[in-house]
């Protein structure tokens, strides 16, 4: 995987809020669904923003909005600098879009699929098409017809299509989807590449580890609404977990030796019978915690830290009823990834 | 232009094409020689096989042949060409192709319409083509048949041809410009196609009782514009009660500006939601 070619756009990308994308009580209604309700979103330039929600909480529709695919009802939006109306659709030359499902002619082969795109929209030199397969690895099998592609390749293309026109924000729709593990990786170096020559990546998924190792800012979304956004690293922060295990029987004594560390609300007993001691502190305070209790006697038999994603998540949505909540808590996890097992379980533990 | 260009090429490499152009050139070959072949033969009896035997006969006799070939061509064509505009314009739905095009910031109209300038291009391709096939099949006919062709390089015939292929052409494209429409309407090759069948044979089937009404109808007016009088013609609309070609014509235009319209404003207003 190399970086794509092409200006680079630091600042040019930035409106007069310095924002690349911003949205502001964004409305669509399906008929009589309510599917975005005042939605505010505000994407800085030159950053992977994460676009987290439940199913149904309205992330395609936005990103159908944004591309012109369907009109909003109300609200405005603002694109790299620029108010973005219904008709401006050349705008969108400077935008590349990967919405739900990558779509092709299934009679052509990835090349000419590519070809043909290229031809729709802003001009697009015929060398890029090849940077983009190479950069997508799919160079191998780019002349075969795209019916004979697997899920994984036919999304690969699909994010190929998307860098087709070198954009300064790209806006990609669960773009892990059927992605191999190396498909995942080379995608999320790809996306970080393109943020560091200060493109904006504008990134909806399901998989909370993906955001949390690739993602700069997050935006949660619950119901079509914004339920939080902001830099990750300070999401997480006040989202940070450290969980000791101790005797059943010492649960008591811990959680008052620890008070004066954090405050009574911050303790969550993830699971009684193993003993595990959940405390929402800042994961870097873990080595603290440790040496509270061994000061009052008190040997923890385990320690773990860390910030989860996905318990902010489920926090931050769990309470909007738009469907997925219960199925979340239920399946163990949208996508049953077992990365997130345990953080899953102190999830339903502070849900509770 | 672009979009134009890339229309042709994705057409020239789709299966619909040829599978469509096959069909009607293989139905037409078929039915010319074997209309030939037996044209002499005694089956049958009497007076019904003689009236038979002088149809077939004069299907492959030039020069009527030329504006025989071209109605065979206008009416299962218009029938072909209907469902093939059906399914290029379907497809664009249900694959999902206009969505990406137009998250790339292509303009719904100018992208459907220079797909459908691509269809009307191909389809003149396939006119002149399948109409030079049908020739040779029919001069083959005439041959087993035992006729001459010596009406062949009829001047008069021969002199109008180009005027009549383009007339031709226009009412193919007219009957593919409703499929197209159909289609984008139904967001769906299938429905599209269906829908496009139904109104083919709905409209004939028509013409029976209202008659009146029907003449006016995108398949009739479409047959009624290339009628010259003498020639009867293969499938389509009614020839009872058509119009005279010159008013045919003007409403095999108005048909498909209209179809064209329609597409474009739904097109415009339409939620890609695929
Ligand atoms: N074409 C449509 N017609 C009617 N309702 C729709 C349509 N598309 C989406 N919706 C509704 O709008 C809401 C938001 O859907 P959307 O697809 O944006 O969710 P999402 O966040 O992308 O979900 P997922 O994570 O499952 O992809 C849902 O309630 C959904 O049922
Ligand atoms: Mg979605």
């Amino acid at each position: 995987m190399s970086g794509p070619s092409g200006a680079l756009t630091s600042g040019g990308a930035a409106g007069a809020d310095g924002l690349a994308l911003a949205t502001r009580g964004l409305r669509k209604r399906y008929g009589d669904r309510r599917a975005l309700d005042g939605l505010d979103l505000s994407v800085p330039p030159g950053v992977v923003y994460g676009f987290l929600g439940p199913n149904g909480a309205g992330k395609t529709t936005t990103m159908r909005v944004l591309t012109g695919l369907v009109h909003s009802d109300g609200g405005t939006v603002e694109m790299l600098g620029k108010p973005y109306k219904r008709g401006d659709r050349r705008r969108l030359f400077e935008v590349g879009a990967l919405v739900e499902s990558p779509t092709f002619y299934p009679y052509l082969s990835g090349r000419a699929n590519l070809r043909e795109l290229a031809a729709s929209g802003a001009p697009v030199p015929s060398k890029r098409i090849e940077e983009v397969l190479d950069l997508a690895g799919l160079c191998d099998r780019a002349d075969d017809k795209v019916q004979g592609y697997s899920l994984g390749m036919k999304q690969r293309l699909g994010i190929a299509a998307a860098l087709l026109s070198d954009p300064k924000l790209l806006l990609l729709d669960e773009p892990a989807n059927g992605l191999d593990p190396a498909g995942i990786v080379a995608m999320r170096d790809t996306l970080k590449a393109l943020a560091s020559q200060g493109k904006t990546v504008f990134v909806s998924s399901h998989l909370l580890a993906e955001i949390q190792v690739m993602a700069d800012m997050v935006g949660i979304i619950a119901a079509g609404k914004l339920v939080r956004e902001g830099p990750l690293k300070e999401l997480l922060s006040m989202q940070g977990v450290v969980k000791v295990r101790v005797r059943p029987d010492l649960m008591e004594a811990a959680i008052k030796t620890l008070t004066p560390i954090a405050p009574a609300e911050h303790f969550t007993e993830t699971d009684r019978d193993e003993g595990w001691l959940a405390v929402h502190l800042a994961a870097d305070r873990a080595e603290e915690v440790n040496r509270t209790l061994a000061g009052s006697g008190i040997y923890a038999s385990g320690l773990e830290s860390g910030n989860d994603l996905e318990m902010l998540f489920l926090e931050l949505t769990g309470g909007h009823g738009s469907g997925g909540e219960g199925a979340f808590v239920g399946l163990g996890g949208p996508n049953g990834d077992d990365a997130h097992d345990g953080g899953a379980s102190a999830g339903n533990g502070t849900a509770a | 232009m672009r979009l134009f260009a890339s229309g042709i090429r994705k057409l020239s490499r789709r299966p619909a094409t040829f599978v469509t152009f096959g069909l009607l050139v293989g139905l037409l070959v078929l039915i010319v020689l074997a209309v030939g072949a037996t044209a002499n033969s005694t089956m049958g009896n009497g007076a019904n096989q003689a009236t038979r035997a002088a149809a077939a006969k004069e299907l492959v006799t030039f020069p009527g042949a030329y504006d025989r070939m071209l109605a065979f061509i206008t009416g299962l064509g218009g029938l072909f060409a209907m469902i093939y505009g059906a399914a290029i314009a379907g497809s664009e739905w249900s694959w999902g192709t206009l969505k990406s095009a137009v998250a790339r910031g292509e303009s719904r109209v100018r992208y459907l319409l220079a797909s459908f300038a691509s269809i009307s291009f191909m389809i003149a391709i396939g006119v002149v083509v399948a109409f030079g096939i049908a020739i040779v099949a029919a001069i083959v006919g005439a041959h087993l048949a035992g006729l001459s062709t010596s009406g062949l390089g009829d001047t008069a015939t021969l002199s109008g041809l180009p005027a009549r292929l383009l007339k031709g052409w226009f009412a193919v494209v007219e009957e593919a410009a409703l499929g197209f429409t159909i289609a984008t309407l139904a967001r769906s090759q299938l429905a599209g196609i269906g829908a496009g069948i139904a109104f083919y044979f709905g409209e004939s089937f028509a013409s029976i009782f209202l008659p009146d009404i029907v003449k006016f109808m995108p398949f009739s007016v479409a047959n009624a514009a290339l009628a010259t009088g003498s020639s009867g013609g293969f499938g389509g609309g009614a020839a009872a009660a058509s119009l005279p070609a010159d008013q045919a014509l003007v409403l095999v235009g108005v048909w498909l500006v209209g179809s064209l319209v329609v597409t474009s404003i739904f097109a415009d207003r339409a939620e890609i939601t695929g």
